[in-house]
């Protein structure tokens, strides 16, 4: 479970930044998130959408315990991110597009290494790791130096080091930016058998086939507020859009009417 | 610590496996001196051997009895072959284009001055870039038995012993140890080498793991896993202090390698030396190198926490390098001691207490203040540096 209550996330912008905001902007500092609120349940996958620069990554950075919410709180399979982020990022899988792997380590080490700050005994590891290396298909090249693999494997090797330790919570934030179709069909399908498997799955992705294919709940964030916030149904039923990527874009655009009026 | 000793096991394995960081970390620094020893030595033995083989063609001007007794001394001498019948213009001007080597032109009032008991003009003309050349040496070796020669009938003529010339007989004594002597010297120059190499072994670790993980996009592994960032930067912090000390040994252990190979010195002297560079020595100059190595792991690891990429890291720490290198220098410069004052001035005072271990004359004032200034610098990086990687600003910078 996930539960984000009234969440703010406020940074202090350098000149640089400010600069780049426009003549409009006054100012040093910008909420990147504002008062957002939602709960992810055990055995649903709930999708986070927003068009770039809505305060998706930034949430969900702060739900990994990357970043400290300035007011408001996120608790993780009841544990609080700011006081026991140990304990959180312990029961979290986090896979993001951008997140990279250790090019002159082989999967097998990688894995090991994650294993290891997890806390995870040899014996424990050894066995999840078969099973993992197993169920992707890495044997063949789990010896191998990660930098040599094929970008198709490397995915795999992420996917391998964000369930070793069998989270209870995973948090993916556009995990499948980047990836060929074979690719992303991998995290899709690692998501599908998360929620199987009864485990509470956040994601934020700009594909919508993806959100059609799993998402159960849905929220839409945009300038750093929850603009919509219900199950999938619900979304689908409060728009009359020809498609989900129109009923995106309505929901977007009458939120900047808003703003504007 | 279990999470230290996780995160410093896999740092040094990705360090090891980067071969630019083995280049920068144990080639060079092994290879350097050997390598340096062995051109210099080959090129410099080979120079020395054309320059006091090869025939001088030297020009002789001056009266013809004069000039006969000058070539009469040149012919004595190896390797010099005189040429008279040349003005003093042309042989100038013959040297000047070196299709002569030298040219010993005597004063008009030669003779007289001689008879007169006066010193004797002899000017010789030849062209060297250095004062000591060896082109030099072999001209003024005959000029002066020549000069020996005439100072023995000027003092039979005045019936003087030739000792009267001296009144004075002055023996100086240096009552300093060899130790002393030659610490001071090799205690001078071995401060300087560890204390560049220690920084740059622990430069490229530094940005690799800092700035490299950070433009790499591997961060976020480490953030979501169940440790502390106080661990993660300890674990990190351990593989750049080991690769500074490590570089900093291996770069004395080169030149140990390229001495005992190809320096060209007597074998007293090479016992002398060894004698000087003794276990307990070379521990304690190690006991200096452990605090500086944690001084520059914290504050490379804080530039390049801070940077957004391996290159802006680079450009951010290559000025860095002239602020170490200087005050090493500063350090070989005669008549700068170890002082209270002194002792706290970073990377120069592990200058010069090396200097004075080296030379067995360190004072245990004087050390303390050293060990306690750089263990107050090593803490006070390691702080920021931890200060550093706590700040979201900082980590996620771009």
């Amino acid at each position: 479970m996930i539960e984000v209550h009234h969440l703010r996330k406020t940074f202090r912008l350098s000149r640089r930044q400010q600069r780049e905001m426009g003549r409009a902007f006054t100012g040093d500092r910008i909420d990147a998130v504002a008062g957002v609120s939602f709960t992810c349940r055990p055995g649903r996958v709930f999708a986070l959408l927003g068009p770039n620069g809505a305060g998706k990554t930034t949430t969900l950075r702060t739900i990994a315990t990357m970043l400290r919410p300035s007011a408001g709180h996120v608790t993780v399979a009841g544990h609080d991110s700011v006081r026991e982020a140990r304990e959180v990022r312990r029961r979290l899988g986090f896979l993001t597009g951008s997140t990279r792997l250790y090019d002159r380590l082989t999967p097998a080490e990688l894995v090991r290494y994650v294993a290891d700050l997890h806390g995870i005994p040899r014996d424990e590891f050894e066995r999840r790791r078969d099973v993992v290396f197993d169920r992707l298909g890495m044997a063949e090249f789990a010896d191998r130096r990660i930098g040599r693999l094929s970008t198709g494997m490397k995915q795999k090797v992420s996917i391998a080091r964000t369930i070793i330790h069998d989270p209870p919570v995973l948090v993916f934030d556009e995990a499948t930016a980047g990836l060929d179709v074979v690719a992303a069909r991998g995290i899709v399908e690692m998501i599908r058998q998360a929620r199987e498997r009864g485990r509470t799955v956040l994601f934020s992705t700009h594909r919508m086939g993806e959100v059609a294919q799993l998402a159960d709940d849905l929220a839409i964030i945009h300038r750093g507020r929850l603009v919509f916030c219900d199950t999938f149904e619900a979304f689908r039923a409060a728009s009359d859009a020809p498609s989900l990527e129109d009923a995106f874009i309505r929901a977007i655009e009458r939120a900047e009417a808003e703003v504007a009026a | 610590m279990r999470t230290v000793g996780v995160v410093f096991r896999k740092e040094l394995l990705d360090t090891l496996r980067d071969r630019r960081t083995i280049v920068f970390m144990i080639v060079i620094p092994l290879l350097v001196f050997p390598i340096l020893f062995q051109v210099m030595t080959t090129v410099q033995r080979s120079f020395t051997r054309r320059e006091r083989t090869r025939t001088l063609r030297v020009a002789v001007v001056a009266p013809p009895a004069t000039a006969a007794a000058i070539v009469d001394v040149l012919r004595d001498a190896e390797g010099i072959r005189p040429v008279t019948g040349v003005t003093a213009d042309s042989a100038r001007a013959r040297v000047e284009r070196d299709s002569l080597d030298a040219a010993i032109v005597v004063a008009d009032d030669f003779d007289d001055a001689l008879d007169a008991l006066r010193a004797a003009r002899v000017d010789v003309w030849y062209r060297s870039g250095d004062d000591d050349s060896i082109l030099r040496t072999r001209l003024r070796r005959p000029l002066e038995a020549w000069e020996d020669a005439l100072l023995e009938r000027r003092f039979e003529q005045l019936g003087i012993p030739r000792s009267a010339v001296h009144a004075l007989e002055t023996r100086m004594h240096n009552l300093a140890s060899a130790q002393e002597r030659l610490g001071r010297t090799i205690g001078g120059f071995l401060p300087y080498l560890f204390i560049i190499f220690s920084f740059v072994g622990a430069m490229y670790p530094a940005i690799d793991l800092g700035a490299g993980e950070k433009e790499r996009g591997t961060l976020e592994t480490l953030l979501t896993a169940p440790v502390g960032r106080l661990e993660i930067l300890l674990g990190k912090f351990g593989v750049v202090v080991l690769s500074s000390m490590v570089s900093a040994v291996v770069s004395i252990l080169g030149l140990y390698v390229g001495f005992r190979r190809s320096a060209d010195l007597p074998p007293e002297f090479e016992q002398l030396v060894l004698r000087i560079l003794g276990p307990a020595t070379i521990l304690r100059v190690l006991s200096l190198l452990l605090p500086l190595s944690v001084f520059f792991a914290g504050l490379l690891l804080s530039v390049s926490i801070t940077a957004r990429s391996f290159k802006e890291a680079q450009s951010m720490i290559s000025p860095l390098n002239i602020a170490v290198i200087v005050p090493a220098a500063i350090g070989l410069t005669p008549g700068i001691e170890l002082t209270p004052l002194t002792a706290l001035v970073p990377v120069l005072n592990v200058s010069l207490a090396t200097r004075e271990i080296v030379a067995g004359t360190a004072g245990t004032l004087e050390l303390a203040l050293v060990y306690a200034s750089l263990g107050a610098l090593a803490v006070g990086a390691l702080w920021g540096s931890a200060l550093w990687f706590r700040r979201e600003s900082i980590i996620f910078r771009s």
